[in-house]
């Protein structure tokens, strides 16, 4: 005689697999994304930010590699009113990051975990920075009109060296939240 | 007649006997095996003119470095366009190069290679007040491999050792500086 499966059982089924075929990446190899967000400096205060990013599907949908460049600032309100001093030569930042993923669900619940390096070019000083994150890519089957299109969100930490007026480095972490728009081609 | 008869059953098993045979023997005429499908390698540099695009990242001299090439292949030998970023703690290296690759092989996924090259370096310092930049010439060579996952993508992995000449700014005497550099990357192939 069969057993009846728990109906917690059939309600995770149904959680894990539903979103499945909404969700199912587009049979494509690359993508380009167009993200927007929060970069959180470590000691400057945490500005907007703006970044592209260029993906690469290993056959199968497990694996990706991503180029990614990303534009924001290093305005600080406290540096600039309290201490009146200029750390850098100006408040520009940009970043470019060379990361692999790994996507264990691509159309389930589970986020995509990344690592790579970057570089962090704050003011004419560049620093070579570790990178690590989580995200998701959430396809948008009609959207639009279109089965090519996604979104997607990144949670990244860039963590590097830093150095500020010739004193001793430390080490930072940078923390950078986006949301964005996804192409796949 | 009665003899006929007793000998029917003779040839009725003689007849048994020798008629599988014909269907068998219809089976003499050579037939030829089937065709071998060809082996097909992922990657046949010698089909045409190929090009390459390899960002790349990795470590020289203890800094951290960033930088892309382009390839352009034909069989076993590549011309190669490189540029990088060396971020260094007092000053940034952007060495730019052309270099001759040669491939050891041009079937299959994996192809390892030889690279020589010289180009210009050039020392952008940081945070040095009155600094300027320096630019030298440098010479490179090394080698590496790149494994094709699919037909247009893979990974590169590479060693090269670069010198370079500085002088002194009084110009008293030149210094020979040796840098050794490994590095890992994406490689991009269009036909």
């Amino acid at each position: 005689m069969k057993t009846p499966a728990p109906p917690a059982i059939l309600l995770l089924a149904l959680l894990l697999s539903g979103p499945g075929g909404v969700r199912a990446q587009p049979k494509s190899e690359q993508s380009l994304s167009l993200s927007g967000g929060l970069y959180a400096a470590s000691g400057f205060g945490t500005n907007f930010y703006t970044s592209g990013r260029y993906d690469y599907f290993i056959p199968g949908g497990h694996y990706f590699v991503e180029g990614s460049l990303g534009v924001g600032s290093l305005q600080s309100k406290v540096i600039g009113s309290v201490t009146k001093a200029r750390i850098f030569t100006s408040d520009n930042l940009v970043t470019y990051e060379f990361t692999f993923a790994y996507d264990y669900a691509p159309g389930g619940a589970l986020p995509f975990f990344m690592f790579g390096v970057g570089g962090v070019r704050e003011g004419q000083e560049t620093h070579f920075a570790g990178v690590i994150g989580l995200g998701k890519r959430i396809p948008l089957p009609g959207f639009l009109g279109s089965n090519a299109l996604g979104f997607r969100y990144d949670i990244r930490d860039q963590v590097l060296s830093q150095r500020i007026n010739n004193g001793d480095p430390f080490i930072v972490h940078n923390i950078v939240a986006t949301l964005g728009l996804q192409i796949y081609f | 007649m009665s003899a006929f008869c007793n000998i029917r059953p003779a040839i009725l098993a003689a007849a048994l006997l020798c008629a599988p045979a014909a269907p068998l023997r219809s089976q003499d005429t050579p037939v030829k095996p089937p065709a071998e499908t060809p082996h097909v390698p992922l990657i046949n540099l010698n089909e045409s003119v190929a090009f390459e695009v390899c960002p790349h990242t990795g470590m020289m001299g203890g800094s951290g470095t960033f930088g892309l090439k382009l390839l352009m292949t034909y069989s076993s030998f590549s011309l190669e366009l490189a540029g990088e970023q060396v971020i260094g703690h007092t000053a940034n290296l952007y060495p730019i190069s052309i270099n001759a690759v040669l491939n050891l092989a041009t079937h299959g996924r994996l192809i390892p290679y030889g690279a020589v090259g010289a180009g210009l370096w050039m020392t952008v310092p940081v945070n040095a007040l009155g600094a300027e930049t320096v630019s030298t010439l440098g010479i490179n060579f090394g080698g590496g491999a790149r494994y094709f996952i699919t037909r247009s993508f893979g990974v590169r992995l590479e060693a090269k050792q670069y010198f370079t000449s500085i002088s002194d700014p009084r110009g008293l005497k030149n210094n020979l500086l040796f840098f050794q550099e490994f590095s890992i990357g994406a490689t991009f192939l269009f036909h």
